[in-house]
């Protein structure tokens, strides 16, 4: 057994064999892996008794999952409507500029991945970005650089 | 005597009709002789609600006929409204931007007063996202395809976006798609990328499907259906087979 099939086999044998599971497990694989392997979707699809393409279709449904590999770090932008009007764009144009990739990708080395959000609730601080789920306020691209 | 649910009762454009509880308000329609436009719609297949053409008005309310199980009595419903042609001619003019040059959707297009609205041009792929292929490869005993992405990027297609691994060639998708989008071949059989053997008839050499397809079923005697119809007859009669030739 490879690793990608062991890891998977752990994570299916934590529930019940049921369709019903089926989000879960990805979530779990996405965290594992930081995307979801073929070979962890087409073991999930046999273990479960559904098709790949249901499988496939669920896996592409949601926005937390990935069929690239994300960064080990995720820097998330807001775009929502105050962050935009407080200059979100101009940040998001620099970051991608400085950092040499763009939104939904992530650097060569893995180590960074950029991604951008449509509100976080936090408008009062726009423009507002995540660094892995922590929430920092007021930024400008040197701020945001500091913070990773 | 079997035990019988009162029936469920309403108007539809005025006419009264009677129907089983759990009856759809397109199936009600239908008892009455009134045509509502479907696209998505099959009988064969479970209703899924997708292209919204079927909608009807209830007291200023849309509902989509396919889908709308009639449970209550009373009910009013109006295929003809003012408000019933807007949201379609809207729906026409939304599925147009798929599908420009699809000719029963242009049909409808003249019914509704609709055109294809540039703004709103999406792809032109020809395909309206209605599932009726998903749906009658599921049917049918596979689940090949799926509708995947969400939003504008959402299509049909197999998983990882290759040739589908679970297709059987069966072509159900090809000839249950409204608008004749998904291309395939019948001899050779191919389709999605994929090619396929066809499993000829013994007796008479016409091609009866793919091994895939045979084997989804749990066929393993492989005559035609005409061949075995022939054949069974024959062995009622106890007559010698040859006698049959010449049908």
């Amino acid at each position: 057994m490879n690793s990608v099939e062991s890891q998977v086999m752990v994570i299916l044998g934590a529930r019940p064999r049921e369709a019903r599971h089926l989000l879960a497990i990805l979530q779990e694989i996405q965290a594992a892996f930081r995307y979801l392997p073929k070979e962890a979707l087409l073991i999930v699809a046999g273990a479960l008794g559904i098709s790949a393409a249901r499988v496939f279709s669920v896996a592409g449904f949601y926005k937390a999952l990935s069929f690239t590999p994300k960064g080990e770090r995720l820097l998330t932008v807001c775009q929502g409507t105050a962050c935009h009007l407080r200059g979100s764009g101009k940040l998001i144009e620099s970051l991608q500029s400085r950092l040499g990739f763009k939104i939904g990708q992530s650097s060569s080395d893995g180590r960074l991945g950029l991604e951008s959000v449509n509100c976080l609730g936090a408008c009062a601080l726009a423009p507002v970005a995540t660094v892995d789920g922590a929430v920092h306020g007021h930024l400008t691209p040197e701020k945001a650089l500091e913070l990773i | 005597m079997p035990h019988t649910l009162p029936k469920v009762t309403g108007t539809i454009d005025g006419l009264k009709f009677e129907v089983s509880p759990g009856t759809t308000l397109l199936e009600a329609a239908k008892t009455l002789g009134i045509t509502i436009p479907t696209l998505c719609h099959h009988p064969g297949l479970p209703p899924d609600g997708n292209c919204r053409l079927c909608l009807v008005e209830s007291g200023k309310k849309l509902l989509p006929s396919c889908v709308f199980p009639l449970r209550e009595s009373g009910g009013a419903f109006s295929t003809q409204s003012p408000m019933v042609f807007e949201a379609r001619a809207f729906v026409v003019t939304l599925l147009l931007s798929r599908a420009p040059k699809d000719k029963n959707l242009l049909k409808l297009a003249e019914v509704y007063g609709a055109q294809a609205d540039p703004l709103l041009s999406d792809g032109e792929d020809g395909c309206l996202r209605c599932a009726r292929c998903v749906r009658a490869c599921r049917a049918g005993g596979s689940e090949a395809i799926a509708l995947i992405g969400r939003s504008r990027e959402r299509k049909v297609a197999g998983p990882f976006f290759e040739p589908p691994i679970d297709c059987v060639g069966c072509l159900a998708c090809a000839r249950s798609c409204p608008t004749g989008v998904i291309a395939f071949g019948e001899e050779p059989r191919s389709i999605w990328g994929r090619d396929f053997d066809l499993v000829k008839c013994p007796r008479c050499g016409r091609p009866i499907g793919t091994p895939e397809e045979l084997k989804r079923a749990g066929l393993t005697d492989p005559l035609c259906p005409d061949c075995r119809r022939r054949e069974f007859s024959a062995s009622l009669l106890e007559l010698p087979e040859a006698s049959f030739t010449g049908y």
